[in-house]
């Protein structure tokens, strides 16, 4: 019954004489909620371009088992259109009434019903990022890619996007790339983490997916060292 | 001590207040007291009546002027100059600013020759208008579209290629059309800019204008001057130095008005 969704075979990319990526190979399985973690520069975001097609592989493939697949890009900053209205955001101000009906229910699946009508500019960080979350499941993606889109918020209105982005990818069945430095925040979300490191997919740990919260601690360590290697043994107080 | 606060409020509410009263006074206190010491002076018989014609008698003179419909003319004639010139310079240097700021082939085509023909002041055009064009309505009216072109031009493609390019490459991967992030990405982040550029040329285009009747024109509010300094008429001389600057002042606000009506958004960010 799963199939997969997305598969991603020898990816190389290179800007110039930088190698972003040396040998990217992973699949992703319909429904399912993965997460890139790794260290600053491991080839996260580039991973992700080349999914959402923003960019071309050097070389390799990157094959989805649809033709044309529908794919959204939640980027880190918001990127809202300062002269559209929140509600117009999501439409692109489109003059379809369906459009409009749709716009006005994913602003209320992700709670700004009441900011409608007020400019980006008015609204916090996190609320814009809700707003760029709504404009993301308007086209109802067969794939949400999320490039870190927490990372400025505060811990605590964090913890509330992960719950809100959880629980709309669960009910919609989205499969979903979620990026991120936060080694809790891939532990706790994902079922499935892939650590990048220098250019390429270097290990795999299993996810929590949003259930069984008490195993955070021993997963997001397990995932900590993978991304800092073997380290040298650091002789403690006692 | 409720006496107290209350006195201390009854002390501090008006004086926001007066504070704005007098920020809206401050700007016109300067002419105000130039105009009524002019007037003053002239009574008094400080200034002779041929050398400075005193407010009252420049305003009785628009007076008649505008009695014997000669005021309502030559406006008219040197309003039709000036907007056909906006509107003939403006929409060449909106086409020309979009499609070079759109079309790397364009831009390459035509933005050196355009930056180079930038540098020339136009008013120096005005002897080659002259005979190429003659004196005729075609001459001023082409000076004016040449000098209101390079602001709209320059205003009109900086304006496009500074739009973010995160939000166009959004756009696009939203699945916008061509037309759309057209429409709805380049046109409205370059708009700011664009206005700018409008509001710029509009003061371009009087003084284009003005110079140009001065110099070759048998209509017109430039000419209306030109022929008063003939019969050393300083009345009319000086009232049509004030219909210059109520123009310029009215066609200012009009511009502004404009950029407030399109960029409501902008207002709301300044507010926040
Ligand atoms: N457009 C580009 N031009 C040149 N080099 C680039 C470009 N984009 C990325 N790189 C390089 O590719 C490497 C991987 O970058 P990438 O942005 O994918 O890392 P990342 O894992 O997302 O890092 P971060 O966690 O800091 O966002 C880096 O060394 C970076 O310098
Ligand atoms: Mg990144």
């Amino acid at each position: 019954m799963t199939t997969d969704f997305l598969t991603l075979q020898n990816i190389r990319k290179q800007y110039g004489a930088t190698t972003a990526l040396h040998d990217v190979n992973f699949n992703l399985k319909q429904g399912e909620f993965l997460a890139l973690v790794g260290m600053s520069g491991g080839g996260k975001s580039t991973t992700l371009r080349l999914i959402a097609d923003l960019e071309q592989p050097t070389s390799g493939t990157i094959d989805y088992a649809e033709a044309q697949p529908v794919v959204r890009v939640m980027f880190q900053n918001d990127r809202l259109l300062p002269w559209l209205k929140v509600l117009e955001n999501v439409s692109f101000k489109s003059r379809d009434p369906q459009v409009q009906v749709q716009a006005a229910t994913m602003l209320d699946l992700v709670g700004l019903t009441d900011f409608a009508s007020v400019y980006p500019s008015q609204l916090s960080g996190g609320q814009k990022q809700r707003v760029a979350l709504a404009r993301a499941l308007m086209a109802k993606p067969q794939l949400l890619l999320l490039d870190e889109p927490l990372g400025a918020l505060d811990a605590l209105t964090r913890r509330k996007m992960q719950d809100l982005i959880l629980d709309i990818c669960h009910k919609q069945h989205l499969t979903t790339i979620l990026v991120t430095h936060d080694v809790d925040e891939a532990a706790r979300m994902a079922d499935r983490i892939i650590v990048m490191k220098d250019g390429t997919n270097l290990y795999e740990e299993p996810g929590l997916g949003g259930k069984t919260p008490e195993k955070l601690g021993i997963v997001a360590e397990q995932v900590l060292q993978d991304i800092m290697g073997p380290q040298p043994d650091v002789k403690g107080v006692g | 001590m409720e006496s107290t606060t209350e006195l201390m409020h009854g002390h501090q509410l008006p004086k926001p207040k007066m504070h704005f009263r007098m920020q809206r006074l401050l700007p016109w206190l300067i002419p105000a007291a130039i105009v009524i010491g002019w007037q003053l002076s002239s009574q008094v018989g400080w200034i002779s009546s041929a050398t400075l014609p005193s407010p009252v008698a420049v305003l009785q003179d628009g007076v008649s002027l505008w009695q014997s419909g000669e005021l309502q003319k030559n406006l008219s004639v040197s309003l039709y100059r000036a907007t056909t010139g906006l509107l003939i310079g403006g929409s060449l240097g909106f086409i020309l600013g979009f499609v070079n700021g759109l079309s790397k082939v364009c831009r390459g085509l035509f933005d050196t020759s355009i930056q180079m023909l930038r540098n020339i002041p136009h008013l120096s055009l005005i002897p080659l208008v002259i005979i190429a064009l003659g004196i005729g309505e075609t001459a001023k009216i082409s000076l004016v579209a040449i000098g209101v072109l390079f602001p709209v031009y320059i205003n009109t493609f900086h304006g496009i290629r500074s739009v973010d390019p995160e939000l166009i490459e959004m756009g696009h991967s939203y699945g916008l059309s061509r037309w759309q992030l057209f429409t709805k990405i380049i046109l409205p982040g370059a708009l700011p800019t664009i206005l700018m550029g409008f509001r710029y040329a509009l003061g371009v285009m009087w003084t284009t204008l003005i110079v140009a009747e001065t110099i070759s024109a048998s209509s017109g509010i430039g000419y209306l001057a030109t022929n008063a300094e003939e019969f050393m008429d300083m009345k009319t001389v000086i009232f049509c130095i004030i219909v210059y600057a109520v123009l310029g002042k009215v066609s200012d606000l009009l511009a502004k008005m404009l950029e407030d009506l399109c960029l409501e958004w902008r207002q709301a960010e300044s507010r926040s």
